[in-house]
Formats: structure tokens, sequence, C-alpha cells
């Protein structure tokens, strides 16, 4: 691994010596480790080994880019993608990358998360945690996922970057009958206080409750949102500041900077820190990362921008490059003034959900979408669950859910699970109203 | 790619204590185009290639990956794959079902061979149908395409004999649109995938689907009128049928998903062992059969061997309403007591092969199209969709109306806005009680796996009519 910032140099080197006019190579050398479980048992122990090159150049606004993956065939490469640039289509909207040298902070990556003496031991602990809360007859499966990234970043503009990312996950989802089940999970960029126990119990208290679940009935309710859940809608409402998102109108936030968006209590964070799996000290483009607000308040402030779309927007680049789309790394609900009891307390009727999947969109512009609630699906009635539901979907819309958040938690979690909820975020518990629950019929 | 690093490992692996060990390497020379409202975004080259490792030893499974063709490297990756096969201490132990070994080499051929087509070709054909899209008098506000080939050459050995060597050209295509009209947007999405060579284009005709696109939703936002919800006739065209089919029949249908082991990822099914659905029980009407099918030509989830080695053959999914035919791979064929039908399938070498669909579409009946619409008093011709989705074990869905027009005494009138129909598995496959005669497809990505694996299908059917199901 000694050659890679002196090769990782050359490819940008030759590049500029071909006549590039901006070059940005990135070497990561990636160890991925995961056990997948199912039935209570370890189905499969996986591990990938990674070695690539990300290599992005332009010449007069044409922008093309290539992976490497074998040092040996740099000059060829290179080569070929200096050919292809010339014969590539001018992108007049190309505002270049980022220029000058700067400071980065130290990563504080935990390179212990590579090698795990006994990664069964976790995904058993979850399991066992689980079963305690819910009983002998619990059925688990999920994931125990590690990753360790060591990044050497070089720009022709000035930025020269290292950095080491980790990250460990464990996700559990535990059933206590074939239609009850709840899911837990623990995500953190190191193996201090990463602690499997906590979700398993999670998954089997929510799994124990949710037995013998009743078809759910249509109409609109207030709803509990676990942090789980308000992963999945802060990836949704995230992903919709990209200003490439904005751009081709996958968004509901168009045209919305400086407006209200969401209730006042919403604040609406992208930060990569240090406790979170998607840890990072500079972007693709090699900007130091920072906290950006992208909700303060409830007013849209910023959308997510590298140096490219920050130009088409008059605007600063967030850090948040991706040179193609910027995307946001770890989002962050502020935490809110209520505990969790208070909010149960808060319902009259109303419904506490705690996980959900397949969420898709009709419209992204207007934000008219459905997504399927599952695993625990409570009926709250007088602050307490009554009742465990199943077979419904939340059929409503994004920017009118923001608009009705009437309650979060002190409490909050950092959660990322699947496709389902990402990008990774600190999330509270929310307390929203109103929400559209519809049926099949 | 270098076969014989793939051999040596697998000689390497031979040399452990392993039940059954197998390499297969992947080499992928794609190129990829992004375009936003006229915009070429960017242009990717690249080249990937790398060599995996499956081991199963003392019950368990351990699987390695790397990028790294060294002796050593291959070496490193059978150690870790034989220690995490060893480490699962599984108490029911895994097994794959007998199969036989296979030499074979297979390849998809193209008419107009896409490394004959030059990067300003590419980029031109998108350029056209960004022109062609802004040119026809409709606010298309906002335009993304992307446009990708993917050459993949594959070799897989394993311990009980099989070589197998494939080379697969694929291309594909999304197109994303919104039009607004007095201030409302309403968007569309279009995929498209081929097995082969650049002639896919002719077949595809992306100016006239694109702008046929945009043309709906220009007639949606200014014509369109909402439905009374009610019980009414349904007719819907091959694009709606092909979802319902993929993810109603074809994902319930996945063994692994049926046994569990997609738990806590995209979750069970409702056909599990002594429940209310199995082999032999009713799902929907005599007239429905859903296949999947790896073997339609150029296809965009053609192969002839899967990813296990084993040959590929049409699966009767849904068969005159029975469920008849599980999709398999050597894991769970064994623990179901029959043989592998060849649905295990990778999207690259650093992922594990599952039981993926193919192509999965309902079989043409023996109507015209307007024998379907003859006998519609009133209802809804749902010919695409927008929104949709369905539960995680596969048997509450919802799909949304893109282009959708009312029917009334069997003649098509004004356009719907975004009709729903949100049902049962049970109660969608049960309503139907007519089905065309031709057969289209539609590409799509399917996501599966943890990590997730997104896989090249194809969806279709032909126009199916449902009787009496609740549209709002």
């Amino acid at each position: 691994m000694s050659q890679i910032p002196a090769k990782t140099e050359e490819v940008v080197k030759k590049g500029k010596a071909l006549g590039a006019d901006e070059v940005i190579a990135k070497t990561t050398f990636g160890r991925y480790r995961q056990t997948r479980f199912s039935n209570n048992q370890i189905d499969i122990s996986v591990a990938w080994n990674d070695y690539v090159t990300d290599v992005v150049l332009s010449w007069k606004k044409r922008v093309v880019a290539t992976q490497i993956r074998n040092f040996q065939s740099v000059d060829e490469r290179v080569k070929r993608l200096f050919e292809l640039a010339k014969v590539s289509k001018e992108n007049p909207q190309w505002g270049g990358v980022a220029k000058g040298k700067f400071r980065y902070q130290k990563s504080k990556a935990d390179k212990s998360v590579e090698n795990l003496e006994n990664p069964a031991e976790y995904v058993l602990e979850a399991i066992e945690a689980a079963r305690k809360e819910a009983g002998l007859n619990i059925n688990a499966g999920g994931i125990l996922f590690t990753r360790l990234e060591d990044v050497y970043q070089v720009s022709s503009e000035g930025p020269v970057g290292e950095d080491r990312r980790s990250a460990i996950e464990l996700s559990i989802r535990a059933f206590s009958q074939r239609e009850a089940s709840g899911h837990g999970v623990e995500c953190s960029s190191s193996l201090k206080n990463f602690d499997p126990v906590r979700a398993g119990r999670k998954a089997g208290e929510t799994a124990k409750r949710a037995r013998n679940p009743k078809a759910g009935t249509e109409g609109r309710y207030d709803v509990i949102f676990d942090p789980l859940f308000v992963g999945s809608l802060l990836g949704t409402w995230g992903s919709m500041t990209s200003a490439y998102a904005v751009m081709i109108q996958m968004s509901v936030f168009v045209n919305k900077l400086g407006q209200k968006v969401a209730s006042d209590i919403v604040t609406l964070r992208d930060t990569p820190a240090s406790y979170s799996m998607a840890n990072r000290v500079f972007d693709d483009e090699g900007v130091p990362v920072k906290e950006n607000v992208l909700i303060s308040k409830g007013v849209l402030k910023t959308y997510l921008h590298n140096t490219s779309t920050a130009k088409i927007f008059k605007a600063e680049t967030t850090a948040n490059a991706g040179l193609v789309m910027p995307t946001p790394w770890n989002l962050e609900l502020d935490a809110g003034n209520m505990s969790r009891d208070e909010m149960f307390r808060e319902v009259k009727r109303g419904l506490y959900l705690t996980n959900t999947w397949y969420t898709r969109f009709q419209n992204y512009a207007t934000g008219d979408f459905s997504t399927i609630p599952r695993d625990g699906i409570f009926l709250i009635e007088g602050g307490e669950i009554k009742q465990s539901w199943k077979d419904i979907r939340l059929s409503d819309n994004a920017l009118k859910m923001l608009t009705n958040i009437a309650g979060i938690t002190k409490e909050r979690q950092h959660v990322h699970w699947w496709g389902e909820a990402d990008p990774p975020s600190l999330s509270p518990y929310i307390l929203m109203k109103d929400v559209q629950i519809t049926r099949p019929k | 790619m270098d076969k014989d690093i793939a051999d040596f490992t697998l000689e390497y692996a031979m040399s452990k204590k392993v039940d059954y060990a197998e390499v297969r390497a992947h080499r992928g020379d794609h190129q990829e185009l992004v375009m936003k409202n006229g915009v070429l975004d960017a242009y990717i080259s690249m080249v990937d290639s790398g060599f995996c490792v499956r081991i199963l030893a003392e019950g368990g499974i351990g699987f390695a990956s790397t990028n790294k063709w060294t002796k050593e490297e291959a070496k490193t990756i059978v150690d870790i794959a034989h220690k995490f096969a060893k480490m699962a201490k599984r108490k029911d132990k895994i097994a794959f079902a007998q199969e036989k070994s296979v030499k074979a080499e297979w390849k998809v051929p193209q008419k107009k061979k896409i490394e004959d087509v030059s990067p300003e070709t590419r980029i031109e054909t998108l350029v056209e149908v960004d022109k062609a899209l802004t040119s026809q008098g409709i606010n298309v506000a906002a335009r993304m395409f992307s446009f990708g080939t993917s050459m993949t050459e594959k070799y897989f050995v394993n311990t009980e004999g099989s070589v197998i060597s494939s080379y697969v050209p694929r291309i594909g295509a999304f197109g994303f649109i919104t039009v607004v009209e007095s201030g409302k947007p309403e968007q569309a999405y279009k995929q498209f995938g081929y097995s082969g060579g650049w002639e896919a284009l002719d077949q595809w005709k992306l100016i006239e689907q694109m702008t046929h696109e945009a043309k709906v939703l220009q007639r949606v936002i200014k014509e369109a009128k909402a439905v009374k919800p009610e019980k009414m006739d349904l007719v819907c065209g091959s694009e709606v049928t092909g979802i319902a089919a993929h993810e109603s029949c074809g994902h319930p249908m996945e063994a692994d998903r049926i046994l569990g082991r997609e738990m806590s990822q995209a979750g069970r099914s409702f056909i599990y062992p002594k429940g209310p659905f199995w082999l032999r029980t009713r799902i929907g009407s005599s007239v429905v059969t859903i296949v999947d099918d790896p073997t339609v030509k150029n296809s965009y989830g053609y192969y002839e061997y899967d990813d296990e080695g084993i040959k590929a053959r049409p699966r009767y999914l849904y068969k005159k309403g029975v469920i008849n035919e599980f999709l398999h791979n050597r894991e769970t064929a064994a623990k179901l007591g029959t043989r592998s039908n060849g649905a295990s399938r990778a999207i690259n070498y650093d992922r594990e092969a599952i039981v993926r669909m193919a192509n999965t579409f309902v079989q043409p009946g023996n109507m015209n199209e307007e024998e379907i619409f003859e006998d519609v008093k009133q209802g809804v011709y749902m010919r695409s969709f927008t929104e949709w989705n369905i539960d995680d074990k596969r048997f509450n869905q919802r799909y949304v109306g893109r282009e959708a027009y009312w029917i009334e005494k069997s003649e098509l009138k004004h356009p719907v806005a975004r009709p729903v129909i949100e049902t049962t598995t049970q109660i969608f496959w049960s309503a139907v009680d007519a089905v065309s005669k031709k057969v289209e497809y539609d590409a799509a990505g399917c996501g599966k796996g943890d990590p997730m694996q997104v896989a090249p299908v194809y969806t279709g059917g032909p126009l199916v009519r449902l009787r009496e199901v609740y549209v709002k």
C-alpha cells in the first residue's frame, strides 16, 4: 500500500501532462466484511478487498471519468480517458473543481473494525438479546457489516488529502410470530460503545409487542415515528436538497430557498461527523467537509452543492461533491424538547410506526408518495399502545408531512438500514399530525 | 481476466478441507453517459475485473473477493472464505442440491457491435432525444437521461468439474422527464434494456417513446379527471401487468425468501411451509400463467447458465392460476428436496449469487386487444404506472396509473388522473378474466440482497382485464 500516494499522484501528473485542465484521482483500499444471518443461524460470511482509483478529468469543459484497478495500466487508462474527453461534448455548466490547499481534521476512524476476532459473537449476542425479550420461539435475521477504507486523494487544483473511514453496523429483524416482527439497528464508526445487544433488545421488544396483529383501518392519524422510520424520511428529504435533484425536479424543494418548508421545530443538518458511519474529512473534490444547516426552524437555507452546482446557483460549495451529483453524507434532525413518554401522552388516538420500506413517488416535484410500514405498527389510544396492526400503507405528501411535524424528542439514535434508512442519520422520534393511512381493498 | 489465477484459486481451495468450492471471475467493460437538461454531465468509461471464491465447509458458507489478480491475493481470499465457512457453526448444515458438472462456452451475438460505436454516436443519441423532447411545443421543464453499455466476460469453475465461459453485451437507457403546464408538474420515467448489440436502438425507438411520454403528461395535466372511487373493471397494459407479475408473483416465489434468508431486508413471502399458500394452491384465475424465463432471446435478463453453472430454462411460477414452481438455487433446492432451476445470479464478482428473477411475464391468452375492451361497460385502462410498491410478504400492493383512460361502453374516453389500485395479490390475479395475445416487455433493474444487487430483468405481459376491482 505504500505505493498508493505516489501512484495516485502519477495519475494526476499524467493527465495534466496530456493537456487536461483538471484531474482528480482518489485511491481507495477498502476492506469490507459482512455476516448475514436468518432463522437464528449464520447463512454466509463475506469479505471484499477492493483496490480502486477513481479518476475525473476535464478538458475544455468536457468531463470524463474512469476507474483504475491496476496501477500497471495507469498510462494506458489515463491516455484513453483523455482521448475520450477530446471527443466528448462540452458541459457549459461545468464550474470546475475546488482550488487551493486545505487543512483537514485528523480522521478518528477505528482500524479495529477491520479484523473482528469473531463477528459471529456479535450476531449471536444480538439474537440472544432478542430472544430474552420475545421468548425462545424468536426467529431473527440480519447482518453485521464492517467497513474500513484508506483513501488518498489528489487534485491538480491543489487539494491533497489522506483519510481513513470506518464503520460498523448491526441490523436485526426478529419475528415473534409469522406477522409480528421488530427491527433494531446499531450503527457506529467505531467499536467503542458498539453494543449489538441494544439492537437485539429493540427488535425483540417490538416483535413481542407486535403479536397478534389486526388489519389496520384507513384514515388520518397522528403518528409517532420511531428513529428507524425517521431515518428513512430524513433520507428522502435530505436527498431532495441535492442541487442535482433540484435541477432535474426530483425534489419538492425546487424554487423554495428561503421559504418555509417545514414546521418551526424542524432544523435539519448534514454532517459526516466522526461518530457517523459516513465519517470522512473531505469530499470528492478535496474540500474539507463541514456541517451544513439545510432547514433552519422550518426555513430552507441551502441546497447541497459541489463547486459546479454552486456556481449555477450562485452559492458556495457545501463540500458534498460527488463530481456529478452532490449527496448528503449524514443527516441530523435537531433534538426537540419532549421525552418519548411525553410524546406518547400527546396522542389521544394515533399510530406508532417503527419501520418502513418500499418508498416510491408518483411525483417528486409535488411530493406525492407512499411507503409501507413494517415491523411494529401500533394503535395508540390515550397515550398508550392498545393494539398491534398490519397491512397498512402511508400514502401522503413529503412536503406536507414536513410541515405537520408537531413534536421531536430529546432522545436520538444513529441509524442506518439497507437502502431504506439511507444515508445514515441521527434521528429522534417525531410526532406528526394528520397522516393519511390507506389499506388494500 | 486471468483464467490461470482463477484456476489456481480453485486448486488452492481444493487443498483445504472443503465440501464444495467455486471461483467466479468477471471482467466488465462499461461506458455510461449522464445528461441533464440537454447538458452532458459526464462520460464514464471503465474496466472492472476481479474474482471471488465461495466455499462450503462444515455446513457453512464463506465468500471472499478481490480485484487484485495475484496468487498471493488468491490464497488470502481462499483462507478468509474457508475460515468464514467454518465460523458459521450451524445446527442445520447447508448442503447444495446435486447437479451435473457442465463444460460450456456461450455468448450473446451482436448484429451491430457495440465496440464499433463511437463515443460521439453515443452522445448524439441522447442529444437527439433531448432535442426532440424540447422541440414539440411542450414544456418539458426537466430531463435526465442515462445511457450505458457493458460487455461482461465471466469464467466459472467449481470443484465438481464445471467450467463455463460466457460473454454478454448489454445496453441500457433510462429517461426521467417533468412536464409543466400552468404551473402543474407531472413526471414520467422510462427504462430500456437489451442483451445484444447496438441494434437495440432500432427496437427501442427512444425518440418516439420519450416524446409519447411528454405528450401523455401534457394531456394528463390538461384533460385528466379523477376517478370516482368504486369497484369497476380495470384493463392493465403490459407495463402494469409486468410490474404486477414481477412484484406479486416473481418475488414471493423466490425460494430463499420463502425460507427466510431475506427476512431482514426484502422480507419473506406470503407463501411458506404449512401456510395457506403453497405449491398447488390456487392464487389466481385459470387464465393466469406467469413465467420467469431467462432464455428469451436478447432480453435484458438473458442467460444460458446461471452463476452456479446450472442450465437456464423457463420456470412456470403460477400456472393456470395455481402456484406451480419456485425459483431456486442449489441451496434452496436442497432444503426443499428438489433440483435447482437455474435462478442463481450475481451482478458482479464481489457479490454472492442469490435467487433472482430473469424475465417475468404473464403468458399470452387468446383475445385480440379489441375484445379485451369490448365487454367493459365502465372502467379504467391503466396503460402505464408511476408510483408502485408492495409489502414485504408480497401481498399488499399498489399501482398508480401514469397513462390511463376512462373506458365507457368499450371505448376509451378522457385521461384519468393518477388512478390507484391498492389490493392484494390474491384479489388482483383472481379478478383476471381475459388476457390478450400480444406480450410486450419493459426493462427494469430488480433490487435484492445485502449489499444491494440490481439485476437486469424484463417485466412484461399482454393486456389483462380485471373484473370488479376497487379503483380510486
